[in-house]
C-alpha cells in the first residue's frame, strides 16, 4: 500500500464510520466539519442536509465545477416499541434481507445503543423455507420497554455497527462504502490541489437522500449552487460470479465512466479522454436509460448542467460488508485531481450567461 | 368556526384532480376573511397569505384540495360509460357506488357481470347513467367528462365521523382552522395556506406553488392509515390517538428540526400527539421538501381508517389537535 | 418518394439519426432551416433548440410566454458490450418492443461515423419446439456488424455508442394518402413546427407574445430535455406536439383504442404525467371547429410526453398537447395519414393567432 492510500483509507474509514442513515445526514454536520472544514474557503449545510463544502480559485468569472458523492447511506428506523425491550423496525432504502438476521447494530436516539436483529428461528415459524419478513425482525436491546420510549422512541435511526478490516491486494472491509467512500476520497483529492492549479471553483457536494427520495436532495443543491458542470460519483455493482458482464465492472480495473442518456456525452468522452492522457485505470459502461444514481437528477435540475456519472466499483452492496480496492480508490482520487484541474473541460463549459436571449 | 359543518361544506363539493374549479371557489369565499392576499396560480392551486413582520421566514401550510375518481374515455353502443382512473381508486371500494359528473350527472359504477372480485380494475368496469343507448348517453356525457363519488359525511359515536372524502378535505377544513386561530395574531413570519391541486396522481401542485413561495419551513396536512383496525397491519398510529407528526412515509423522511420542535410544543402545550411512520402512500410533504433550494419540511396528518373508501373515518379530537399544534408551529417560527 | 401533400423536411427528418441522447444530426439539420425564420435562437447545454419570434409590441408590459415543443429524438439502442466473437450486446433507448428488433437492420452511429448492424438470434432451427412462440429476450439477442473478433469490432464501435432503426420512408395507399418511415414520433411534429415559424415569422400575431420554438431532446427516455428547456423559458403555456399510439386496428378492443386515423390531431385530456388545462382544450377545440380543421379528443389514457416535465417547472405551466395518430410507434414501420399530420399544423397556426395577452 503506498502512502495515498494510506491515507485514503484512513478518511474512507474516518466518514463511513460517521452515522448518516438517509434523512439523518445532519446529524453528521459536526464530524464533517471538523474532519474536513479546514480544506475549504466556505462551508454550509442546507435546509435537506446536502453538506457543502466551497474551494475557491480566485479567479474572476471562473466556472464552478460541481463535485457530487451522496452521504446517506441505507439503514433502519425504528417504527414500534415492544414488551420485553424490542423494537420494530423498517428499512431506510433497499436492505437486502438475507443479511439482516444476526447482525449487530447501533440505535442513535437519546443515547447510542447496541442491539442484535433477531427473528422466530426457522423450525418454529411457517413457512420455514422463505427468509423471515422485515415485519417479522425485531432488534432486541437489553433495555425494558419504558426505557427504550425515553431513549429510542419510534422514527428512531439504526444503522450496522461499523467495523472495518482489510483483506488481500488492499481490499476494504465494512460498512457505508455506499457512497461515503466516495466523498472521502474527493474530498481528499480536492482538498490536495493548490489554489493556483485550478481553472474553475469547486463545490464538494455531499448530498442527502440519494437512497431514499426518487429526485434525491442534490435537486436542491443543485438548485441554489447553479454549477456549470458537473460530476457525480457513486458507487458502481461490481462483477461477482452469476452476474452479466454488462451489468457490472471489474474490481481492481480502476473507476468506471458510464455513457448514458442521462449524462452528458462530450463531458464523458472528454474524461475518457482524460484517463487516457493521465494513464488513469478505467473502464466504459453503458447505462443506457439512467444511471441508477445522482447523475440525472443533477442532469436535469434548472436550467440543465452537464454531467459525466464516475463510478467506484463495490461488492455486496447494501450490507454491513461492502468491499472496495484501494487501488480503485486512488484511482478515483487521481481522476477528480485531474477532472477539477483541466483547463480544457473548464474553458469548454465556460461561465453560461444569465439570460439566454436577453428578453 | 365549527369543523363538522365546515367539513360538510367541503365534501358536498365534487372536485377532481386536474378540474378543481368548484372546491377552489369555496375555499376562497372561507379563506378570504383570514388572509392579506389569496390568489390562483397556473396549475390552479389556491394561494392564500398572512403577512408577518417580516418575509424572511415564509411558513408554507399545504392540505390537497382534490380527489380521486374516473374519466370518461369511451361510451359502448348500449349506453355504458367507460372510464380510467384518476389517482388511487381501489375498485372493490368503489364498486356499486354512486357517483356525479362535474356537469351534475349521476350515475353508478358497477363491474362486468362474471368478474370476480379478485380481477377488479378499470377495464372491467362501467358506469351505468340510466342512458338507453350510446346517443341517450352522448346527450348527457363526453369524452374527457370527470366522475367522482358522491360526497357526504355522517356522524358516529362520540367525536368520529365517517364519509368521503375526508382525503383531504378535513386537511382542508384545519387549514382554514389554522387561519382562523392566527388572523388576529402577530406573527413574525409570513404564513402561506396552499389549498394544493393533483395531488392524488402524484403531489404536482405543491411543487409549483412551493417553487413560487420558496418557503423556509413547510408543514402538510393529510390523511394517514392507522393499526387499529381489526386485521389490520402493524402501524403504531390510532384513532384518537391525538395529532399524528409525520417522521417518515414512502415518499418523505421529514427534517428532523419540525419532528422534534413539534413534539416538544404538543408535549409543553399538552397537546395530545404520536409519532407517525406511514410505511406506504406518500404526500405532498416531499415535493415542497426538494422544491427549488429546498426547506425544512414536516406533516401533521390526521389518523384516518379505510382511506380512498366511501367510509373514511376520522376522530374530531384528533383533527382538533392537528390544528392547535400547527397554529402553535406558526407562532413559534 | 414524397409529392406536393408533404413537406420535404418531413422526408429529410424522419430519415436523420438521432436517438434519445444523441440528436446533434437532427439538431444541426433544424437549426439550418430555422436560423432565417426567427428573431433569435440557441441550443443550450442540453442540446435543446430554442427558437424566439416576437409578436405584437416589443415594450408592452405583461408580454406572455408561450412555449411550443416537439422533441428531436426518437427510440433506439445503445451498445453494452462488445463480445469475443465481435458480436455487439444492447439495451433499448426509449420504449422498444423486442420484438419488432429481431431481425431488423439498424444504424449504428458515433464519432468514427456510420455503419450498418443486423439484429440476431439464434435460428428458429436450434430453438425448442416448445419456445418458438415465445418472443426472445433482450438478452438473447445480438448486433452482427459482420467483424470477425472483439478487436475487429472496437475499430468501429464503442461502448456507448448508439443504433436506430434503418427504415426506408415511402408513402403508401390511396394517393399516397398515409406515410410510413421511422421516427415519425416526433419528426412530424418537428416538420409542422418549421413549418409554423415559417408562417408566423412572416404574418406575426397581433397579441403580445414571445413565441418560443423548441426542439426537444430526450424525450423518449423519460429525461425530458424539455424540463430543462422549460426552466429557461418560464412559460405561461406550453404547446406540445407529439404523435401517439392509438391502438386503431380490428383487432384492438374499441373501447381501448385512442384516436382514430385520418380524423385529425388528437388532444390529450389527461394521460400518466399530465392534466391538461380545460381552457386551452376548450380554445382548441373551438379553432378546429371555427377554421374547419378536423381536431379529435384522446380517449384511452396511457403514455405521457414532454408536458409531464413542463407542467410541473417552476411555478407551473398550462399545457396543451396535440399528438399526430400514429399506428406502430416506436417500431421501424410507424404508420400516420398526411391529412392528420396537415391538420395538427393548421391547428398549431389556429392557435398561435388566438392566443391572447
Amino acid at each position: 500500500m503506498n502512502q495515498i492510500q494510506q491515507i485514503l483509507k484512513d478518511r474512507i474509514i474516518k466518514l463511513c464510520s460517521v452515522m448518516s442513515v438517509s434523512g439523518f445526514e445532519k446529524r453528521a454536520k459536526d464530524t464533517l466539519y471538523e474532519k474536513l472544514g479546514g480544506d475549504f474557503d466556505e462551508i454550509k449545510t442546507d435546509p435537506v442536509g446536502n453538506h457543502i463544502f466551497i474551494k475557491r480559485c480566485g479567479k474572476e468569472n471562473a466556472p464552478l465545477c460541481l463535485v457530487d458523492a451522496h452521504f446517506d447511506e441505507v439503514g433502519m428506523m425504528v417504527t414500534d416499541i415492544l414488551d420485553g425491550g424490542f423494537l420494530k423496525f423498517t428499512q431506510i432504502g433497499g436492505l437486502s434481507l438475507s443479511v439482516l438476521q444476526a447482525a449487530d447494530v447501533i440505535i442513535y436516539g437519546r443515547q447510542t445503543l447496541r442491539g442484535v436483529i433477531i427473528s422466530t428461528p426457522p423450525h418454529l415459524r411457517d413457512g420455514s423455507d422463505k427468509l423471515a419478513a422485515i415485519e417479522d425482525l425485531l432488534i432486541d436491546t437489553g433495555y425494558s420497554k419504558e426505557a427504550l420510549e425515553e431513549i429510542t422512541p419510534v422514527g428512531t435511526p439504526v444503522g450496522f455497527a461499523p467495523v472495518y478490516r482489510e483483506m488481500l491486494s488492499g481490499t476494504l472491509v465494512g460498512k457505508s462504502f455506499d457512497n461515503k467512500a466516495c466523498g472521502a476520497v474527493c474530498a481528499e483529492a480536492i482538498a490536495s490541489i493548490d489554489r493556483s492549479d485550478l481553472p474553475c471553483d469547486v463545490a464538494l457536494m455531499l448530498s442527502s437522500f440519494e437512497e431514499t427520495s426518487r429526485l434525491g436532495g442534490v435537486s436542491s443543491g443543485v438548485y441554489s449552487l447553479e454549477p456549470d458542470y458537473a460530476v457525480v460519483t457513486d458507487v458502481n455493482l461490481a462483477r461477482v460470479p452469476d452476474t452479466k458482464k454488462y451489468e457490472t465492472v471489474p474490481l481492481f480495473e480502476g473507476i468506471s465512466i458510464a455513457f448514458s442518456t442521462a449524462t452528458d456525452r462530450a463531458l464523458t468522452l472528454a474524461s475518457e479522454k482524460l484517463c487516457k492522457e493521465k494513464d488513469i485505470p478505467h473502464t466504459m459502461t453503458a447505462a443506457p436509460s439512467s444511471t441508477g444514481t445522482n447523475s440525472p437528477t443533477v442532469n436535469l435540475t434548472g436550467r440543465g448542467v452537464p454531467v459525466v456519472d464516475i463510478g467506484l466499483p463495490l461488492k455486496n452492496m447494501h450490507t454491513y460488508n461492502e468491499t472496495v480496492s484501494l487501488d480503485d480508490a486512488e484511482s478515483l482520487y487521481r481522476f477528480i485531481r485531474e477532472f477539477v484541474m483541466s483547463k480544457e473541460i473548464a474553458e469548454f463549459f465556460k461561465k453560461r450567461e444569465e439570460d439566454i436571449f436577453n428578453v | 368556526m365549527n369543523i363538522y359543518s365546515t367539513l360538510q361544506k367541503l365534501c358536498a363539493c365534487p372536485s377532481i384532480s386536474g378540474r378543481e374549479d368548484n372546491i377552489r371557489g369555496l375555499i376562497s369565499e372561507m379563506i378570504l376573511p383570514f388572509a392579506d392576499e389569496v390568489r390562483v396560480d397556473s396549475l390552479g392551486n389556491l394561494i392564500a397569505l398572512k403577512k408577518g413582520k417580516s418575509s424572511e421566514q415564509r411558513l408554507m401550510l399545504c392540505a390537497h384540495m382534490d380527489e380521486i375518481g374516473f374519466l370518461v374515455n369511451f361510451i359502448e353502443d348500449d349506453g355504458s360509460v367507460r372510464v380510467a382512473p384518476i389517482g388511487g381508486i381501489n375498485f372493490t371500494a368503489s364498486s356499486y357506488s354512486c357517483l356525479i359528473s362535474e356537469k351534475g350527472v349521476r350515475g353508478v359504477l358497477v363491474p362486468e357481470g362474471k368478474v370476480k372480485a379478485e380481477d377488479f380494475k378499470a377495464d372491467k368496469f362501467y358506469i351505468d347513467i340510466g342512458a338507453k343507448n350510446k346517443k341517450d348517453a352522448e346527450r348527457r356525457v363526453s369524452i374527457g367528462d370527470f366522475f367522482v363519488a358522491e360526497g357526504g359525511i355522517k356522524k358516529l359515536m362520540g367525536k368520529r365521523i365517517a364519509g368521503r372524502p375526508l382525503d383531504d378535505r378535513i386537511g382542508c377544513a384545519v387549514l382554514l382552522s389554522v387561519a382562523e386561530a392566527l388572523w388576529t395574531k402577530e406573527l413574525d413570519a409570513d404564513v402561506y395556506y396552499v389549498f394544493s391541486v393533483q395531488e392524488e396522481v402524484g403531489c404536482r401542485g405543491s411543487m409549483t406553488a412551493a417553487f413560487a413561495i420558496a418557503p423556509t419551513h413547510s408543514l402538510c396536512f393529510d390523511v394517514t392509515g392507522t393499526g387499529d383496525t381489526l386485521g389490520a397491519s402493524s402501524m403504531a398510529c390510532k384513532l384518537g390517538g391525538g395529532a399524528a407528526v409525520k417522521i417518515k412515509d414512502s415518499s418523505v423522511i421529514c427534517s428532523e428540526e419540525v419532528v422534534n420542535t413539534l413534539c416538544k410544543l404538543a408535549k409543553e402545550n399538552k397537546i395530545p400527539f404520536q409519532r407517525e411512520i406511514l410505511l406506504y402512500g406518500g404526500t405532498d410533504t416531499s415535493s415542497m421538501q426538494l422544491a427549488g433550494a429546498g426547506c425544512l419540511a414536516g406533516a401533521l396528518s390526521i389518523p384516518t381508517r379505510y382511506i380512498h373508501s366511501g367510509v373514511e373515518t376520522c376522530d374530531l379530537g384528533d383533527v382538533e389537535a392537528c390544528a392547535s399544534l400547527a397554529a402553535l408551529f406558526a407562532e413559534n417560527i | 418518394m414524397y409529392n406536393e401533400k408533404i413537406s420535404p423536411e418531413l422526408y429529410e427528418l424522419c430519415n436523420l439519426f438521432g436517438p434519445s441522447g444523441y440528436e446533434g444530426e437532427v439538431a444541426d439539420y433544424i437549426e439550418d432551416k430555422i436560423k432565417n425564420i426567427c428573431d433569435n435562437y440557441t441550443k443550450d447545454r442540453m442540446g435543446n433548440l430554442i427558437c424566439l419570434i416576437r409578436a405584437g409590441d416589443e415594450n408592452a408590459e405583461g408580454r406572455q410566454r408561450i412555449m411550443v415543443s416537439a422533441h428531436m429524438d426518437e427510440v433506439g439502442v445503445m451498445i453494452t458490450e462488445i463480445c469475443d466473437d465481435g458480436l455487439l450486446r444492447f439495451d433499448t433507448v426509449g420504449g422498444i418492443n423486442v420484438s419488432v428488433l429481431e431481425g431488423r437492420k439498424l444504424t449504428l452511429s458515433s464519432e468514427k461515423g456510420k455503419l450498418c448492424g443486423l439484429v440476431m438470434s439464434k435460428a428458429i432451427h436450434h430453438i425448442d419446439r416448445k419456445d418458438r412462440d415465445k418472443p426472445n429476450k433482450i438478452e438473447k439477442l445480438y448486433i452482427d456488424i459482420g467483424a470477425k473478433n472483439a478487436e475487429e469490432a472496437s475499430t468501429r464501435v464503442s461502448i456507448g455508442d448508439f443504433g436506430a432503426f434503418d427504415s426506408e420512408f415511402y408513402l403508401f395507399g390511396e394517393d399516397g394518402a398515409f406515410v410510413k418511415a421511422k421516427a415519425i414520433d416526433d419528426r412530424a411534429g418537428c416538420a409542422n413546427i418549421i413549418e409554423v415559424m415559417r408562417s408566423i415569422y412572416a404574418n406575426r400575431p397581433e397579441a403580445n407574445l414571445d413565441l418560443y420554438f423548441c426542439f426537444t431532446v430526450r424525450e423518449e427516455t423519460g429525461l425530458s430535455g424539455a424540463k430543462v428547456a422549460a426552466n429557461e423559458i418560464r412559460p405561461h403555456i406550453a404547446i406540445v406536439l407529439e404523435s401517439t399510439a392509438i391502438a386503431d386496428i380490428p383487432t384492438a378492443d374499441p373501447s381501448k383504442k385512442v384516436a382514430d386515423v385520418g380524423k385529425g390531431g388528437a388532444l390529450s385530456v389527461a394521460d400518466r404525467s399530465t392534466i391538461y388545462d380545460k381552457e386551452l382544450i376548450e380554445l382548441a377545440l373551438a379553432s378546429g371547429k371555427e377554421e374547419n380543421i378536423p381536431v379529435q379528443l384522446k380517449r384511452y389514457v396511457s403514455g405521457g410526453n414532454d408536458a409531464g416535465h413542463i407542467h410541473k417547472s417552476g411555478s407551473g405551466v398550462r399545457c396543451l398537447a396535440i399528438s399526430v395518430p400514429t399506428r406502430y410507434l416506436h417500431s421501424p414501420a410507424c404508420v400516420a395519414s398526411v391529412e392528420d399530420i396537415n391538420s395538427v399544423r393548421r391547428l398549431l397556426e389556429a392557435l398561435l393567432y388566438r392566443i391572447t395577452d
